[in-house]
Order: structure tokens, then sequence, then C-alpha cells
């Protein structure tokens, strides 16, 4: 029943000292389905993001990737599987953006170097930065850094995309060069779940809108659907202060 | 370890009749070294090209070569060219010019990360150069230094250790006395040793105690 | 004192100078010695402190070692090494001097090293694992090249202040350059200023020569992001 998902959450949990974060959230993905998810700050989004790649380790709930579960004992592997793109980008500093986006591939995969250098450059064309593969991390933008960080994820071959508010730490002149990249990705058949609060990008791109609030999912549904009647009225009071203000 | 603490009980009393002179050493070098070490930071940030290399060259010189040589250069050369000091007197001024050097190196990180603004907003209000140097700049460069000096102060009071080579009666000097005297120069130099160890942790704790009393949020390094 | 004409001076210093470069060579030897095993021990002291198991039983013995090291001149322990390990094995003063400095410089060491590794962002790491990087390759590859980086400058310090310390080995009776210039003096009766200056010139272009050499290896290091 659940063999033809991608990314299978079921009933994680997850507490920090005391303090339940995630009380038990379960959801599914198929393949090239994008859904977004949205809530307040401090409802366990990010919290929950992480424990899919065990960044943070859940502590309980058990999450499948392909039908595989993911565990502590293959969470290298599996890792490697996972595309994730950081709020803050977190490119290696000391390597050039080619390399940001090759050194995975080789060290982990164990891709042959000149293949690496072939795939590094065709993902950075894709995200538009194919001129600046001889460039450092600290020469470029927020948002051409964050673009190499989506290259550098996708040169993996992840079955799954994790986007952690990918522009929030951006100046806002600089998200729509990432946002379109990521809007690309969607219509490109991308599996991906993002955390964010770019509301354009959720209408447009989402196949599905997961609202969470106190680390429970309050609702989801298609974005349309939830944007114009959303059941629920915390789900409509976030969504309407988030369309007046974002 | 009994025998340790035996030997101790019997020698302690001697060695540390050697902490005063190494804590006056070390007192009178620092505190002439800070004065030096100033007027060479000043001389370096602000003074003109004349001063500027003079400083630098001064810096770089005693930065360069290990403070023995320097000592015994002062106490065993410069009575060749008729200049002549007791030992105590040479282990000063070569702790001194030593340390001074240094301490202008520190001083001059610090002024420099002063932001600019400071300055020019002293200036702004009316300020001379020099009521901004006292008033804005120094306070700022000071508190910033502080976490240096403490090293370098502490790194000097280990050094006073080296005047024992020309003579000067201090901790080591005795060390070495009371081992050719009982023939056992391990346990005294690990006496030594603690009484240094003692020293140095207490200096440290009392100037990170000024450091925290002195501290203002946002004035740090880095 | 000063019976011998300022001449003589010149013609000693000419006639000794192969003793002097003999000295520096000693102290050259000794340098690298005890900077090898400050090296090896100070990095093995900061993988224990950083990852190493959190245990006071591992922990507080490396803070002991780090503060007794940095806390008691290094004549002392150029003693207490020299006497106390001869009661025991028989030791040249040389090997002393390499054991107690290269000690001493590992708990130098181990702190630039660690505040090397703590000055790469938690981020470096997290990106990492994330990408699939076990947690040694992570350190392998991405923490440890950007520490190295961050490193050298203190390393550079560290390098200039130990090879004046070696002067010091002097104290136990290693004949490296400073012992050298003593036997030179005592020998002469001469201008002892002038020896004093040419030893002092010869730390002075060793310490040049070794700082400009870490400081092109740091511009070869360089890349934007990680300037001086």
């Amino acid at each position: 029943m659940t063999d033809d998902l991608v990314l299978d959450v079921r009933d994680v949990k997850k507490s920090y000292e005391g303090l339940e974060v995630l009380k038990g959230i379960g959801f599914g993905l198929r393949r090239g389905e994008t859904k977004v998810l949205v809530g307040p700050s401090g409802s366990g989004k990010s919290t929950l993001l992480r424990c899919i790649n065990h960044l943070t380790p859940p502590d309980e709930g058990r999450i499948f990737l392909s039908g595989e579960e993911v565990l502590e004992k293959n969470i290298d592997a599996m890792r490697a599987r996972i595309g994730f793109v950081f709020q803050d980008f977190n490119l290696f500093s000391h390597l050039t953006v080619l390399d940001n986006v090759r050194i995975c591939q080789v060290k982990v995969k164990g891709v042959a170097a000149d293949v690496a250098t072939e795939r590094a450059q065709q993902e950075l064309e894709r995200v538009g930065l194919g001129d600046k593969a001889s460039a450092y991390p600290a020469e470029l933008s927020g948002g051409q850094q964050q673009r190499v960080s989506i290259a550098r994820a996708l040169a993996m071959d992840p079955d799954v995309l994790l986007f952690d508010e990918p522009t929030s730490a951006l100046d806002p002149e600089l998200t729509g060069e990432v946002v379109r990249v990521m809007q690309k990705l969607a219509s490109d058949g991308m599996t991906m779940v993002v955390v964010t609060h770019e509301m354009s990008f959720a209408r447009q791109a989402a196949d599905e809108l997961i609202f969470m609030e106190n680390g429970y999912i309050i609702e989801q549904g298609p974005p349309q659907q939830l944007f114009s009647s959303a059941a629920n009225d915390r789900t409509r009071a976030f969504l309407n202060v988030i369309a007046e203000h974002g | 370890m009994l025998d340790f603490l035996r030997f101790g009980i019997e020698w302690l009393p001697a060695l540390l009749k050697g902490v005063p002179l190494t804590l006056a050493l070390w007192v009178i070098a620092i505190t002439l070294g800070c004065l030096l070490g100033l007027i060479l930071c000043w001389a370096r940030v602000y003074g003109n090209r004349l001063c500027y290399w003079i400083s630098t060259v001064y810096i770089e010189l005693f930065r360069g070569t290990p403070m023995l040589v320097q000592m015994f250069f002062i106490y065993l050369g410069l009575p060749h060219v008729g200049i002549v000091f007791d030992a105590f007197t040479a282990a000063v001024i070569a702790i001194t010019l030593n340390s001074a050097a240094y301490q202008a190196e520190y001083f001059r990180g610090s002024v420099l990360s002063v932001p600019r603004g400071q300055m020019v907003a002293a200036r702004a209000c009316g300020m001379s150069k020099w009521q901004a140097i006292r008033h804005i700049m120094l306070p700022q460069a000071l508190r910033r230094v502080i976490p240096q000096w403490s090293n370098e102060a502490i790194i000097e009071l280990k050094f006073t250790s080296i005047a024992y080579t020309i003579g000067v009666v201090e901790i080591t000097a005795i060390a070495q006395d009371i081992g050719s005297r009982t023939l056992d120069f391990f346990q005294v130099f690990l006496w030594a040793g603690l009484i240094y160890l003692v020293l140095t942790s207490t200096v440290a704790s009392l100037l990170s105690w000024v450091e925290r009393r002195t501290h203002v949020p946002g004035v740090t390094t880095n | 004192m000063c019976r011998e004409p300022d001449l003589d001076i010149y013609d000693v210093l000419l006639r000794d100078f192969p003793f002097l470069l003999k000295g520096l060579g000693v102290a050259v030897v000794l340098l690298v010695a005890l900077l090898l095993i400050g090296f090896v021990l100070g990095m093995a002291i900061c993988l224990l402190q950083l990852y190493g198991p959190r245990t006071l039983l591992v922990q507080w013995p490396l803070k002991v070692y780090e503060r007794v090291f940095r806390g008691v001149p290094i004549i002392i322990m150029l003693f207490i090494f020299y006497y106390g390990v001869s009661g025991i094995y028989d030791i040249s003063a040389f090997a002393a001097a390499v054991l107690a400095m290269g000690l001493r410089s590992a708990a130098y060491q181990s702190q630039i090293f660690r505040s090397a590794f703590q000055s790469v962002p938690a981020g470096q790491m997290m990106a990492a694992r994330a990408m699939g990087m076990s947690k040694i390759k992570a350190i392998r590859h991405i923490v440890f090249p950007q520490s190295a980086r961050h490193a050298i400058g203190p390393w550079t310090n560290e390098f200039s202040s130990e090879i004046k310390e070696t002067s010091l080995a002097y104290v136990i009776g290693v004949v490296e350059l400073t012992r050298q210039a003593h036997y030179i003096i005592t020998s002469t009766q001469g201008n002892v200023l002038m020896v004093f200056a040419v030893v002092a010139l010869l730390y002075f272009v060793l310490n040049r020569a070794g700082n400009s050499l870490l400081y092109a290896f740091e511009r070869k290091l360089a890349v934007p992001g990680f300037e001086k």
C-alpha cells in the first residue's frame, strides 16, 4: 500500500528536555510530489525535516525512504539519498563552487572524478551558475550560494529533496532567484518537502500544503483549498497573516 | 611521596625567599614594558615615518631574538663598551625591553580593532585628537587587549627565571643552589615548579577577574 | 677585561663561525624534534578534548597537563626532565630538552588546534553529515582543511617562540647556539658584545626564514573567505 511512497514518515515524536516538539507526525510523499510545510515558528517544521535524515534523531516513529527504513546503522547511506538544503546554505567554505558540488559524489558515492565534474557542471548550469564553477563561496551573494547548495544536493541524485527555510536568510531581493530554481525543480518532477514562508511558491508549486502547529499536523490539502477555505480556524488565521505580510 | 613532602618542609622556606625578588623583577619589568610598549604602539600607529620605522625595527629585533641572548648582551656584552649594570638591573632592562616589543604589538592590534567610526565620531563631537585617544580609543583598546596582555604578563613571569643565568637570586637560582647542596635537583625543581605554578595560576585568575570587572557588552576581542 | 684590540674579535668570529653554525644546527634539530612531538601529541590532545569521551577521567588529566606545562617556566621543566629522567634512565641533555620542550609545546599546540577546530562553524560538519559523510570523512575532508587554515597563523607564532626558547636548553648543557657563543667568549675574553650580536642575528635570520616559509604556505592555502 505504501510501497509507491518515496518518503513515508510515520508517527514521529521528538522532545527536547521534556518539551515535546513533535507529537506524532505522519505524512507520505509520492514520486514527483512537492509538499510545503507551513506553520508558526516553533511549530516543529524544521525539527520534523531534521528528523527525516536523523540530523535530529527522532525519539519515536519510523521513516521509510523508497520502502527502506532510515535507521542509525544505515544513516550515511540514506543521507546520501536525501538531499538537504539549509537555511544558511552551509557551503564548504574552503572549496570552490565546483568542488562543493563534486566532493560528496566522489567521497560518499565513489563516483569517478571526471564523471563527478561533468555532473557538477550540469547541475550548476541547471541552477544558472555554470559560470561560477571556480569561484569560492565567500565570493558569491547569498542567493547564489543557496543555488549552489541546491546544485550540491541535486548532484547526489537524491530520492527526495528537503528544504529548510531556504530563503529565510536571504535579503528580500535575492529570494526570487532561489524560488524560481525551486519552482523549476518542482515542475521537472523532483520529489520535495519544503519548509518556507514563501506563499507564492506554495501556491504555484505545492501539490499539498501541510499546516503544523504545536507539534501536530492541523490540516493538509491542496494549496488552493487551504488558502480559500481552510477547515480549521487557526489554519485560516495563520494563512491570512502570512498572505498579508509575505 | 613522603620523601617529597619531607624535602618540601625542609627546603620550601628557603625557596619561598626567592618569591619577592621574582615578583619584584616581574612587576617592575612589565610595568616599564607597558609604558614603553604604549609609546612604541603610538609611534607605529599615529607617529610619522621616522617614528614608525624606529618602532618597527625595534619590535622586529626584540621579537626575533631570544630573551636569554638579550640578557647576556646587556649583562655580559655592554660592559665591553663601558656600560655596566648589576645583575638585577640588567634583568629588569632585558625583560622590559623584550616585553615592550610584544606589548606594543598587542596594543597596536587592539587599537586597530577599534572601529574607525569611533575616532571620527569623537572628533565630530569636537574632541581634540588627544582627547579622542584618551577618552574614546584608549578605554576601548585597553579592554580589548586584556586577554592577550594577560598571556604576555604570564609569559614574562615565567621568563623571570632566565635571570638566574646572570646570577639574580630569584626562585630558580635558589633552587639551583639548594640542588647543589642536597644533590637532589629533581625534587627541588619539582618544588620550584609548584611555586611557579601557584604564582602563574594566581596571576591568571587575578587578570581574568580584572577582565570580567571591566567588561562592557559589545567591547570584546573579535 | 677588554685588553685585546677590537680587530681580534672579527678574526675570532671568523675562525669560530663553524662552531656557531654547528650550534645553530643543534638548535634547528632540537626545534624540529620538539615541534614534531608537540604537533603529534598536541593534535591527539585536541582531538580527545573535542571528540573524545566527555568523562572527567579523560578530560581532567588533559586539563591538568595543559595547566602544568603552560604554568611552569621552561627552565624549570628542563631541569625537572634532565634530573628526573636521568634518575631512572640515563638520558642525554639533548634528549631531555627535546622531551621537556616537546611535551610543553604539545600543551600550546593543542590549544591552537582546539580553537582552530572550534572556529569552523557547526553548519559545516552538519552539512557534510547531511550529505552522507561519516564523522571521520567529514573531519578529514571538511573540518580539517578549514581548521588548518585557521591554525597556521597562531602556529607560526608558536614556531617563533620555540626557536627562541631552544636557547634555554643552554641551562642543562645542550651545546646549541647560545652555549657555543659562551664557549667562544670564555676562550677568547674578546668582545662579548660582538659575539652576542652575531648570535642574535643568527636567531633572527632563522626566525625570519622560518616565518617567510610559513607565510608562503599560508598564502598558498588562502582562499576567499580564509584570508589573513
